[in-house]
C-alpha cells in the first residue's frame, strides 16, 4: 500500500484493523484510537480518496491502496492550510478528536470549497470531539476555505 | 493554543501513543454481575496462554477486588505481548462467582439506611415556619441521570521500573496527586515515582486520581521486569471509569406574593454507587439567593453501580436544574418575569462570608437583550413547533487556591522557559501560562516556552480540576516572571549605572524611563554568558475570610415539535462573571464547551442499567450519544472581564466549569415558556418531551375545575 | 482467521459457508467480530465479487449509501435515508446491501445476553429497558431493525436479486419465533447482487432521532407513491423493517410500557409523510 505517497508495507495477522497497524507497526500515532467501532472518527483517514475509520478497515484489506493520514496533510514539516486554520481558530482544546477532524475537513474542502454551515454540519458530525463544544470548528473550516 | 500546532499534526505524545521497548499490553477481568463474591479465581490456565507474562487477582493488587459491588468492577489482570492475547487470555481465568443481590434503587438504599455517609443536612432560620408563613408554596421533584464523561482519550497508563523508581505515564488531571497516592498505596518513597503527561486527551474531572488501570500496571511492571501499558476500552470508560451521579430533588419553595423568596427547603439523594463521595446537589439551594431560611438534606446512597466521580461542577449542575427549574414555577404561578425574580432575591452579600468580588448583576444587565428576543422568538410558533426562550443564573467555585509553584528560566539568548510539573488537560494552560509571563516579563509571546508534565522535571503544580489551574498556577507564573524581571532590571541597573526604580522591560527591550535606554533583553542577560536567570514563584493565600466564587446567567432559546417531542437548542447567551479573562480565545471556547457538554447531558445522554442485573447497556458511543457538531446552537459568549481585586496577583478565577452549570435549567425553562409544559427529568428524550407536554395537557384540561 | 477476495459472485460463493464469512464496507462486520458475536474462519471480501454501481433503476449491491445519497436519479426518500442514516465515514465505507443486513442495535443483543437471537429463551429487553425497542412484530423478540434504507426500499417496492433467486424487498426479512432466530431468509451462502428500484412519482423519508444526526432511527417513516399508490415502510419499530398498509395498521400497533411514546411520533411522521407525497 501507499501511504502519504510512500509505498510502505507491514506484515500483519488476518483480524488486525489498518489503526492498529498504522499506529503501532509503521510509527504513524497521529490517527487515534478512540472507540474501535467507528463511532468517534478519531482515526479517520483518506482511502483512495474516500474518508473512511481506519478501525473498521483490516489491514489486509488495505494491500494495494493508497492513504493519506494526518501525517501526510501538511508538506515538508509545514501545517496544511487545515491544520493552520484550527490552530488560529482555537479549535484544538485537548487535541485528541483533532487529527481525525483535521483530515475530514480537508476531505470536505476538496469535495465543497466554501460549504455552507449546514454542509459542515452533515460533513464532520462523525467526529466526535468532548472539549470544544464544535464552535471553534466552525470558524476554522470557514477559515480554511478562504485560503483554498 | 501554544502547543495546537503539535496536536493538529498528530504529533503530540499521549499517554495512548506511548510505547516503550519491551512494552507488555494489560487487560482487566471485570465482574459480569453488580453484586458478587469471588469464591475462587485461579489463573492457572491463563498464565500458560500464548504471549502471557503474568497475572494477578485480588489478593495482589488493592484496586481490584474479590466482592465487586458495580458491574464492570476489576477483579483479575493479565500482561501479554500484545493486548488481544491479554484479552483472549481473560477467558482463560476460572473463576467461581457468587452472584449477590443488587440493589440498584437509590431510594431504597435510603430507606434502608444504606449510605456512603452520614446525611449533610444543612439549615439556617426556621424553614417550616417562613414556609407555613408563605404566600404561595411551590414544590417539585426533579430528577437528573447519571452521565459520563467520555474523554475521547480513555484512562490509561504505562508503568516502568528502573531499579526502585517507578515512572508512570499516565492520562491525568493531577500528576502530583498520583505519585503521592501511588507512593503510599505502593509504599515507595514519593520521590522515587516519576509521573509523566506531556499531552492528555480530556478528563473533565474523571481523572484526578490514579485508577485501577495504574496500580495494575505497576505491580504488572515489577513482576515481570517490563514497561506494561493498561489502557481501558471504550467499553470500559463506561463502565467503571466515573460518572456524574444520578440525583432525585424534592425541593421547595415558599414566597411572598411579591416574588420575595422566604423559604427553601430539599431533600436531594445522590446515587453514589458503591463508592464515592457527596457532591454538592444542595448546594446552588444553600448559596444563589438570598433567603433567611433554608434547610437541606442530602443522602449519599450506596448502590450497586459504578462509583461516581467529580464531573464538571459536580453537585452544582444536577442542583441548578432543580432549583432553577422551580424558580420558573414560582415565577410563572406568581406571574412575575423569571429575568426579575432573580434580581428580587439576589443575594448581595454571602449569609455567611463576604464574596472577594460579585458580578452576577451586571451579568443579568447584560442578559437583558438576549433575553428580550423571546418575545419576537414566541411569535414564530405554529401548530407544530413552539418557540420559546428561558434562563438560569450559575453560582460555583473557581478560585484556586495554594500551594503551586512556577520557575522561569531566562537564557543569555532573551528566551524564556516557564517551568512547572503541571498538566495541561487540553484547556489551553501552555498558552496561558506564556501569556502570563510574557506580560510579566514585558516580552513578546513568541519568546516564552512552557515546560510541563513531568514531576521529575518541575516544581509541585495543582490539580487540574474544580475551574482551578489558572487562578492556581496563574499567579505563581506570574511571581516567578516578575522575579526574574526584578534580577534582569538589577543586572541593567549595575551594567548602565542607573537605579532600578526607573528601568522596566517592554516588547523585549529593558528601557529607562528617560527613553535614554533602550537595549534588547538578549543584550543585557548576554553580559551573564552562559549564565541563567532563575525566577521562582509561589502561589499566594486567597483573601482572608472572603469566598471566591463564580457567577452568570444564560438564557436558551428552543424550538420544540410538539407532535413529535424533538427538542432543538437554537441558541445559546452565556454572560459569566469568572475575573479576568486572560486568554479570550481560549475563554471562549470552554465556554462553548460547557455549553455543548451541558446540551448533550440536557437532551441525549444516559447511561442505563438493566433494572434486574445491574448491567451497564449503554456501553458504546452508538448507545451512549454524545453531541455532534450537527446539535450546536448559535452561542454568544459575554464574559464581565473585571479582575477580582482581591484575589491574588492575577486577579483571575477559573473558568472551565461555570458553562455547564446553568444550561439544562436554561433548555428546561425555555421548553416551558415555549409549551407550557414543565421538564421534571434529565434527559429531556422524546419520551419525557412528550409525557410533560401530556400532563401540562392533563393540567389545562382540569383547570377550570381546580379554581 | 484468514482474508480471501474472490474476483467473482461465483467463486465467492463457493467459499461462503461452514464459517465463512461475506464481508463488504466491514462497518457492521468488523465491530460484531470485534465484540465476539461473530466468529468467522475466514472472512470473504466480496467488494471485487458483487456489482457496485447505479445503472438507471439497478442498484448494484456494493454501491455505497455516501455514492447514493449523491445521485439524481436515485428516488428522494432512498437519498434521504442513505444521508440520514450513519455518519459521513461509515456512508462512505457501508454498502446498500449490507445495510439491509445489518443486526439489530438492541443492547441485550449486542450485549451477548442469552435472548431469543441468540438461541436463548427470552427476551430480555421486555423484561428490562426497551426504550429503542419495537411496537409492531414484537410478539418474541422486541428488538428494532435499525435500517432507515430498508425502510425506504420497501416503500419503493424493490426487488432484490441474490445469486440463488429474485425476490421483493419484504420477502427477505422474517420475524424471529421461539424456534428459529433468524431475522433474514438469506442464506449462508447467499449473496445479495442488485436492487431493482422503481422510479416513484413522489417520495419522502422522515427521521425521528436522538441527535440532530448520526443516530439509529426512534421512528423513521418512508413514503412512496407510485401508479397513485403510496406505500410505507417503517424503521426502528419492529424486529424487522416494517411495511404499513394503510394507516390504520398503526391502531395495531403492540407497544410495550417503554416504547408507547413512539407510536404518538409514528403517527405524526406518516400524517405528514402522507401529505408531503400526496402533493409532491
Amino acid at each position: 500500500m501507499t501511504i502519504n505517497g510512500v509505498p510502505r508495507e507491514a506484515d500483519v495477522w488476518p483480524g488486525e484493523s489498518l489503526l492498529f497497524a498504522l499506529r503501532e507497526r509503521l510509527g504513524l500515532p497521529g490517527s487515534k484510537n478512540a472507540c474501535e467501532q467507528g463511532e468517534c472518527g478519531s482515526c479517520s483517514i483518506l482511502m483512495d480518496g474516500t474518508l473512511v475509520c481506519a478501525c473498521l478497515v483490516l489491514a489486509a484489506q488495505a494491500d494495494g491502496h493508497d492513504l493519506v493520514t494526518v501525517e501526510g496533510l501538511g508538506e515538508n514539516g509545514s501545517l496544511h492550510p487545515v491544520q493552520e486554520a484550527f490552530v488560529e481558530a482555537g479549535a484544538v482544546q485537548c487535541g485528541f478528536c483533532t487529527p481525525g477532524l483535521v483530515v475530514a475537513v480537508a476531505d470536505l474542502l476538496r469535495r465543497d470549497p466554501t460549504p455552507s454551515d449546514d454542509a459542515i454540519r452533515e460533513a464532520l458530525s462523525g467526529n466526535l470531539c468532548r472539549c470544544t463544544g464544535y464552535a471553534k470548528i466552525f470558524d476554522a473550516v470557514r477559515i480554511a476555505a478562504t485560503r483554498a | 493554543m501554544a502547543d495546537a500546532p503539535q496536536r493538529a499534526r498528530g504529533e503530540a505524545q499521549y499517554t495512548a501513543d506511548v510505547l516503550l521497548p519491551g512494552m507488555l499490553h494489560a487487560a482487566l477481568l471485570r465482574s459480569p454481575h453488580a453484586y458478587a463474591r469471588v469464591k475462587k479465581i485461579d489463573v492457572r490456565r491463563a498464565l500458560e496462554a500464548p504471549g502471557v507474562h503474568a497475572a494477578v487477582g485480588p489478593e495482589d493488587v488493592e484496586a481490584l477486588t474479590d466482592e465487586p459491588g458495580f458491574f464492570g468492577a476489576p477483579v483479575a489482570a493479565i500482561a501479554a505481548n500484545t493486548v488481544e492475547q491479554a484479552r483472549a487470555a481473560l477467558e482463560l481465568i476460572d473463576v467461581e462467582w457468587e452472584p449477590l443481590e443488587p440493589l440498584l434503587d437509590p431510594d431504597e438504599a435510603v430507606r434502608r439506611g444504606q449510605l456512603t455517609d452520614e446525611p449533610r443536612r444543612n439549615e439556617r432560620g426556621d424553614f417550616e415556619r417562613a414556609l407555613a408563613d408563605a404566600d404561595v408554596v411551590v414544590e417539585g421533584e426533579y430528577r437528573t441521570q447519571v452521565v459520563l464523561h467520555n474523554p475521547l482519550e480513555t484512562h490509561q497508563s504505562v508503568c516502568r521500573w528502573e531499579g526502585d523508581t517507578l515512572e508512570i505515564y499516565t492520562s491525568t488531571q493531577y500528576i502530583w496527586g498520583i505519585r503521592s497516592r501511588v507512593a503510599k498505596q505502593l509504599g515507595v518513597e514519593p520521590d522515587n515515582v516519576r509521573v509523566v503527561c506531556n499531552y492528555m486527551g480530556g478528563g473533565f474531572g474523571a481523572k484526578n486520581d490514579p485508577g485501577e488501570y495504574t496500580y495494575v500496571a505497576a505491580e504488572l511492571a515489577r513482576r515481570t521486569g517490563r514497561p506494561v501499558k493498561c489502557a481501558l476500552t471504550r467499553r470500559e470508560e463506561n463502565l467503571a471509569a466515573g460518572n456524574r451521579n444520578a440525583t432525585i430533588q424534592r425541593l421547595t419553595v415558599g414566597a411572598r406574593s411579591d416574588g420575595t423568596i422566604t423559604a427553601l427547603g430539599g431533600e436531594f439523594v445522590n446515587a453514589v454507587g458503591w463508592d464515592g463521595w457527596i457532591a454538592p446537589t444542595d448546594g446552588p439551594m444553600q448559596t444563589l439567593y438570598h433567603c433567611e431560611n433554608v434547610r437541606t438534606v442530602t443522602y449519599g446512597a450506596k448502590i450497586n453501580t459504578a462509583p461516581m466521580k467529580a464531573f464538571r461542577a459536580p453537585g452544582y449542575v444536577e442542583g441548578t436544574f432543580g432549583l432553577e427549574c422551580l424558580l420558573d414555577e414560582l415565577a410563572a404561578r406568581l406571574d412575575v418575569d423569571p429575568l426579575e425574580l432573580r434580581r428580587k432575591n439576589y443575594a448581595h452579600s454571602s449569609n455567611e462570608r463576604p464574596y472577594s468580588s460579585k458580578n452576577l448583576m451586571e451579568c443579568y444587565r447584560r442578559a437583558e437583550p438576549h433575553w428580550e428576543r423571546r418575545h419576537e422568538l414566541r411569535t414564530r410558533s405554529d401548530s407544530t413547533w413552539k418557540y420559546g426562550a428561558g434562563l438560569a443564573s450559575q453560582i460555583w467555585y473557581g478560585g484556586g487556591g495554594p500551594p503551586s509553584y512556577a520557575w522561569t528560566r531566562v537564557g543569555s539568548d532573551g528566551r524564556i522557559t516557564v517551568i512547572t510539573a503541571m498538566q495541561d488537560i487540553g484547556t489551553g494552560t501552555r498558552t496561558a501560562m506564556a501569556q502570563i509571563a510574557a506580560e510579566e516579563l514585558g516580552v513578546p509571546l513568541d519568546r516564552v516556552r512552557v515546560e510541563l508534565g513531568d514531576s521529575a522535571r518541575g516544581p509541585f503544580a495543582s490539580i487540574s480540576a474544580g475551574s482551578s489551574t489558572t487562578p492556581s498556577m496563574g499567579p505563581a507564573v506570574r511571581a516567578a516572571a516578575a522575579d526574574a524581571k526584578r534580577q534582569i532590571i538589577e543586572i541593567a541597573a549595575q551594567r548602565h549605572h542607573l537605579e532600578e526604580r526607573v528601568l522596566d522591560i517592554s516588547d523585549g527591550n529593558v528601557v529607562s524611563a528617560d527613553g535614554n535606554l533602550s537595549s534588547p533583553l538578549e543584550e543585557i542577560v548576554g553580559l551573564l554568558e552562559n549564565a541563567q536567570i532563575l525566577g521562582k514563584g509561589a502561589r499566594g493565600p486567597n483573601p482572608t475570610g472572603m469566598q471566591v466564587l463564580t457567577f452568570g446567567v444564560q438564557v436558551a432559546e428552543v424550538a420544540v415539535d410538539v407532535e413529535t417531542g424533538e427538542v432543538r437548542v437554537l441558541r445559546v447567551a452565556a454572560i459569566h462573571d469568572v475575573g479576568r479573562v486572560i486568554n479570550p480565545l481560549g475563554a471562549s471556547s470552554q465556554v462553548e464547551g460547557g455549553i455543548i457538554q451541558g446540551i448533550g447531558h440536557t437532551l441525549s445522554e444516559q447511561r442505563l442499567l438493566d433494572p434486574a442485573t445491574g448491567t451497564v447497556l449503554t456501553q458504546s458511543l452508538d448507545a451512549y450519544r454524545l453531541p455532534t457538531i450537527a446539535d450546536v446552537p448559535e452561542i454568544v459568549c459575554e464574559l464581565i472581564d473585571k479582575p477580582d481585586e482581591h484575589l491574588t496577583n492575577l486577579g483571575s478565577k477559573g473558568l472551565g466549569e461555570p458553562p455547564i452549570v446553568p444550561i439544562a435549567a436554561a433548555i428546561a425553562n425555555a421548553i416551558r415558556d415555549a409549551t407550557g409544559a414543565d421538564i421534571h427529568s434529565l434527559p429531556i428524550t422524546r419520551e419525557e418531551m412528550l409525557r410533560a407536554l401530556e400532563a401540562a395537557k392533563q393540567k389545562q384540561r382540569g383547570a377550570p375545575a381546580a379554581v | 482467521m484468514e482474508l480471501r477476495q474472490p474476483s467473482s459472485a461465483e467463486e465467492a460463493v463457493g467459499l461462503l459457508g461452514n464459517g465463512h464469512v461475506a464481508l463488504a464496507g466491514g462497518t457492521e462486520i468488523v465491530p460484531l467480530l470485534r465484540d465476539g458475536l461473530l466468529r468467522a474462519d475466514a472472512l470473504i471480501d466480496i467488494r471485487r465479487a458483487v456489482p457496485r454501481g447505479i445503472h438507471g433503476t439497478t442498484i448494484g449491491a456494493g454501491t455505497t449509501l455516501a455514492e447514493l445519497e449523491v445521485d439524481p436519479g436515485i428516488p428522494v426518500v432512498l437519498r434521504e435515508a442513505c444521508r440520514l442514516a450513519a455518519s459521513p465515514q461509515l456512508r462512505a465505507m457501508g454498502s446498500i446491501g449490507g445495510n439491509l443486513l445489518q443486526a439489530t442495535r438492541c443492547w441485550y443483543w449486542r450485549l451477548d445476553f442469552p435472548c431469543y437471537l441468540h438461541g436463548g429463551d427470552r427476551c430480555h429487553a421486555k423484561d428490562g429497558r426497551h426504550d429503542e425497542h419495537a411496537i409492531f412484530g414484537n410478539d418474541v423478540c422486541a428488538s428494532a431493525h435499525p435500517s432507515d434504507v430498508a425502510a425506504a426500499l420497501l416503500a419503493l417496492g424493490t426487488m432484490l436479486r441474490t445469486t440463488a433467486r429474485e425476490l421483493p424487498l419484504a420477502e427477505l426479512y422474517r420475524l424471529p419465533t421461539t424456534d428459529d432466530p433468524q431475522t433474514t431468509t438469506l442464506a449462508d451462502d447467499e449473496l445479495i447482487l442488485e436492487l431493482e428500484v422503481p422510479i416513484p412519482e413522489a417520495s419522502v423519508y422522515l427521521k425521528a432521532m436522538d441527535r440532530q444526526r448520526w443516530s439509529f432511527p426512534i421512528v423513521g417513516v418512508a413514503a412512496a407513491r407510485t401508479a397513485g399508490e403510496v406505500r410505507l415502510g417503517l424503521a426502528g419499530v419492529a424486529p424487522v423493517p416494517w411495511t404499513l398498509t394503510s394507516v390504520d395498521d398503526l391502531d395495531r400497533a403492540t407497544p410495550l410500557p417503554g416504547t408507547a411514546y413512539k407510536l404518538p411520533i409514528a403517527r405524526a411522521l406518516v400524517a405528514r409523510a402522507l401529505r408531503a407525497v400526496a402533493t409532491g
